[in-house]
C-alpha cells in the first residue's frame, strides 16, 4: 500500500494541454472518486499515475519516492482499463491469472486466487471462455478481476462498472467497498455515477477541463460547493442557477434579480467586486410555502411534473425563469397551477460570476 | 367489395404471363453471363489441362513427335516413377530446403517486424519496409545470377570477403582455416550447395514475411500492451506472452505461403546449379526441377505428367498435416 502525491502535475498532448498544474494528496489507504465530464482528463491522470504516460511536467511521488522514471511494473498498480484492454488470445482464467504467473505463482495458487475473484465476480461459469465469447458487462468484470486478483500498492479504476446492469452495479459497488475496507488498498476511482462515487469514496476530486475544481468528502463538496461548476455537477436533478446583481436592503444582504425580484442570502463572504453573481438554490431546498414565510416568496406556475415514485419533480416558471423543485409531499398538482415557493434564506448559495 | 377482390387475386397468380417466364429465366442466365470470361478462362487453361494430366499420366508421348504418337502404358509410368532414384532423391531435397529456408525467414522476419513497428514511426517504417521488400520483387533469375557470381570459386565477392576476414587484426583468429580451404566451391560440392540455394531464398523472402508480420503487429491494439505493462510484463515478456500469441495467424499465414512456396522451388536451384542435372551429385535436384528435366530435357510427358501427381499428392498431404496441427486454433474464438 502507498500513498500518491503529485505536484504541479501537466500533460500535453502536442500543443493540447489537457492537464493543468494538478496538485493532489492521497494517503495510504485512502478510497478517492475521480468525476467529471468527458474529455476532462481523468483516465489521462489515471494513466499517468500508473506510469503508461509521462507527466510533461511536474512529480509525481508514491510512498515518498519519486516515481516519475519508474515503470508500471516497479509501481506495482493494478488499473482496470476504460476499454478493457483483456488479451483476446487468453481465456477468462487466464486473463485473470497472467499477472500471478509473470510474478512467478505456482500453479495451485494462482488457480485458487483466480477462483476466489471470480466467485466474488460471478464469473466461475465462464472460466474456458475467450473474451470474444462475452457479453459488454462479463468483460468488464473480467477486468476487474484482473485487478482484484492482485495484491498491489494502489488501485486504479477508470470507469469499471459503466456497463453493466443497475442491479449488478449496486451489487459490485458493494463487493469493491467490502474489499477495500478488508485490505485497506490506496484507490483512485473514475466514474460517471455520482451515486458511485458518493458511496464508494472517503474523498471526491471533481475536474474540469483538465483542473481539480475541488475536492473533499462527500457531504463537503454538496454542502459547500467551491463554484458554479461544482454546485452544478454534485447533486441530483442539478442547482438552479440565477444571475444577478448584489445589493444590501436594509442591511441585508440580497441578489437583484434581471426580473426586479431580489432573494435574500446570507454573506459569507468572497464577494466579487462587481457585485455581478449566480444564485445557486438546489432543487431538495425549494419549497412550499407556508404562512410565516415573508422573505423569498415566489408564486409561479407549474410547467412540468415528473414523477419517480418518491417524489416528484417540478419545473416552476417563476418570472420567466424556471426553476426545479423537488416534492416529497407528492402534493397533487396540476399543470398550470399557481403556487407559491419559498427559498429558505440559509440555503441560498451565491457564487461569484464567472466570465 | 372484398369477394371479389379474393376472386380476382388467386386467378392473376395461377396464370403467371409468357413476358414473366422469360424475365425469370433472363434473371437466371445474367449472372452466368458475367462470370463467363473467368469461367472460359479456367475451363481452358485450368481445368482442361488438370484432366489432360490426369490423362497423359497413362500415356507415353513425346510432344516433339506429334499428338499421333501418344500410346497407352495403363500404370507404367507411375510405377516407373515410385522406383526412380532421382525422384526421391529430389522430394528429399525439396523438403531439406523447406527446412533449411523457411525456417531461419520467420525466425529473422517476426523479430525484425515487431522491432520496426515497435520502435519506429509511419514514413520512416515504411522506408525501411519497403527496401527489405525490394528482393522479393527482383526477379528470381536475376537474383540467383549475382548470387551465381557472388558464389564463385576463384573470382567470387564471398570467398574474397572470407580471405579479408582471415587477414584482419582482432577477429582474424576467426577464419584462420580459410586460407587452407580456398578455394571454397560453393556451387561444386554437394555438401555447400543446399545451404547455398537456402541462403538466397532466405535472403530474397524475408522481406516479403516482414511486410506480413509487421502488418500483423500492427493489428495488435496499444491497450493491450498497457494492460501487459500494468500487469508486471517486461519488453519481452509483452513480445513473448501478448504480440506472438496474437499473430498466430498472420504465422500460419506466412508459413502456408513458404510451404508451398519451397515446394515448388524451381529459379534459385536451376540458376545455381547452371541447369545442369541438378547439381554435384544431384545436390540441387528439386521436384519442380526434376519435374522439368523429365518433361522438357528428356521429353518424356507421360513420365512427367505421373511424377506431377504424385508430387500434388505429396503437397497436398504435407499442407494438411500444417492445417490439421497449426490451423485449427482461431485468434479469439473457438477452434
Ligand atoms: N493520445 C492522445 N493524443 C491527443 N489527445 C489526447 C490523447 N489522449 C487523450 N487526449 C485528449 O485529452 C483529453 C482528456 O482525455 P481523457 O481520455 O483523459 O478524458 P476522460 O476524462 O477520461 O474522458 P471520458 O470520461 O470520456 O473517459 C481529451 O480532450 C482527449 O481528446
Ligand atoms: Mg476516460
Amino acid at each position: 500500500m502507498s500513498s500518491v502525491t503529485l505536484k504541479n502535475l501537466s500533460k500535453s498532448f502536442g500543443t493540447v494541454k489537457v492537464l493543468h498544474d494538478l496538485n493532489l494528496d492521497i494517503e495510504e489507504g485512502e478510497f478517492v472518486a475521480l468525476v467529471g465530464p468527458s474529455g476532462c482528463g481523468k483516465s489521462t491522470l489515471l494513466r499517468i499515475i500508473a506510469g503508461l504516460d509521462n507527466a510533461t511536467s511536474g512529480d509525481i511521488w508514491m510512498n515518498d519516492k519519486w516515481v516519475n522514471d519508474f515503470s508500471p511494473r516497479e509501481r506495482n498498480i493494478a488499473m482496470v482499463f476504460q476499454s478493457y484492454a483483456l488479451y483476446p488470445h487468453m481465456t477468462v482464467e487466464e486473463n485473470i491469472g497472467f499477472n500471478l504467473r509473470i510474478s512467478g505463482l505456482s500453479k495451485a495458487d494462482i488457480k485458487s486466487r483466480v477462483s476466489e475473484a471470480t466467485d466474488i465476480l460471478d464469473l466461475g461459469q465462464l472460466l474456458d471462455r475467450k473474451p470474444s465469447q462475452l457479453s459488454g458487462g462479463q468483460r468488464q468484470r473480467v477486468a476487474m478481476g484482473r485487478a482484484l486478483v492482485r495484491n498491489p500498492d494502489a488501485f486504479l479504476f477508470d470507469e469499471p462498472l459503466s456497463n453493466l446492469d443497475a442491479k449488478l452495479r449496486v451489487q459490485m459497488r458493494e463487493e469493491i467497498k467490502r474489499l477495500h475496507q478488508k485490505v485497506r488498498t490506496t484507490s483512485i476511482y473514475v466514474t460517471h455515477d455520482q451515486i458511485e462515487a458518493m458511496t464508494l469514496a472517503d474523498r471526491i476530486i471533481i475536474m474540469h477541463a483538465g483542473r481539480i475544481q475541488q475536492m473533499g468528502t462527500p457531504t463537503e463538496l454538496y454542502k459547500n460547493p467551491a463554484n458554479v461548476f461544482v454546485a452544478g455537477f454534485i447533486g441530483s436533478p442539478s442547482m438552479n442557477f440565477l444571475h444577478g446583481q448584489i445589493q444590501t436592503n436594509q442591511g441585508k444582504a440580497q441578489v437583484l434579480l434581471p426580473s426586479g425580484a431580489t432573494i435574500d442570502f446570507i454573506d459569507r463572504g468572497n464577494l466579487p467586486a462587481d457585485g455581478r453573481v449566480v444564485v445557486g438554490i438546489r432543487p431538495e431546498h425549494l419549497e412550499f410555502a407556508t404562512a410565516e414565510n415573508r422573505d423569498n416568496v415566489f408564486e409561479g406556475k407549474v410547467d412540468l411534473i415528473e414523477p419517480t415514485g418518491a417524489q416528484n419533480h417540478l419545473k416552476i416558471s417563476v418570472n420567466d425563469q424556471t426553476l426545479t423543485l423537488v416534492d416529497t409531499s407528492l402534493r397533487e398538482l396540476n399543470i398550470d397551477d399557481t403556487i407559491r415557493i419559498h427559498i429558505p434564506v440559509e440555503k441560498v448559495h451565491v457564487f461569484p460570476h464567472s466570465e | 367489395m372484398q369477394t371479389s377482390s379474393e376472386e380476382k387475386l388467386p386467378r392473376k397468380l395461377e396464370k403467371p404471363g409468357r413476358a414473366s417466364r422469360i424475365r425469370a429465366l433472363r434473371k437466371s442466365l445474367v449472372p452466368w453471363f458475367f462470370i463467363s470470361p473467368f469461367l472460359i478462362l479456367f475451363l481452358v487453361f485450368n481445368a482442361f489441362p488438370l484432366g489432360f494430366s490426369i490423362f497423359l499420366s497413362f500415356q507415353e508421348w513425346n510432344p516433339v513427335a506429334g499428338l499421333n504418337s501418344m500410346k497407352f502404358v495403363g500404370f507404367k509410368n507411375y510405377l516407373s516413377a515410385v522406383d526412380d532414384p532421382w525422384l526421391w532423391k529430389s522430394i528429399y531435397n525439396t523438403v531439406w530446403l523447406a527446412f533449411a529456408a523457411n525456417i531461419p525467414q520467420h525466425l529473422i522476419a517476426i523479430p525484425i517486424a515487431y522491432l520496426l513497428v515497435a520502435s519506429l514511426k509511419g514514413t520512416v517504417r515504411h522506408l525501411y519496409t519497403a527496401t527489405m521488400f525490394v528482393p522479393f520483387i527482383t526477379s528470381t533469375v536475376a537474383v540467383s545470377l549475382i548470387f551465381f557470381t557472388i558464389y564463385s570459386a576463384n573470382t567470387g565477392i564471398l570467398n574474397q570477403w572470407l580471405l579479408a576476414l582471415s587477414t584482419m587484426p582482432f577477429i582474424g583468429g576467426l577464419f584462420s582455416w580459410v586460407p587452407d580451404v580456398m578455394p571454397i566451391r560453393w556451387l561444386g560440392k554437394s555438401d555447400l550447395l543446399k545451404p547455398a540455394i537456402a541462403f538466397v531464398v532466405v535472403w530474397k523472402y524475408t522481406g516479403f514475411n516482414i511486410v506480413i508480420y509487421s502488418a500483423g503487429f500492427l493489428t495488435i491494439s496499444k491497450d493491450l500492451y498497457d494492460a501487459a505493462k500494468v500487469d508486471g510484463c517486461n519488453a519481452w515478456q509483452q513480445f513473448w506472452y501478448v504480440a506472438l500469441p496474437m499473430i498466430r495467424p498472420f504465422i500460419f499465414f506466412a508459413v502456408t505461403l513458404s510451404i508451398i512456396g519451397s515446394l515448388q522451388l524451381f529459379e534459385e536451384p536451376y540458376v545455381l546449379t547452371s541447369g545442369n542435372s541438378g547439381g554435384v551429385g544431384q545436390a540441387g535436384l528439386t521436384a519442380s526441377y526434376y519435374l522439368y528435366l523429365v518433361g522438357w530435357e528428356w521429353l518424356e510427358m507421360g513420365q512427367a505428367a505421373a511424377i506431377s501427381w504424385i508430387l500434388f499428392l505429396f503437397i497436398a498431404v504435407v499442407t494438411s498435416v500444417h492445417f490439421y496441427f497449426n490451423g485449427r486454433k482461431g485468434l479469439e474464438g473457438n477452434q
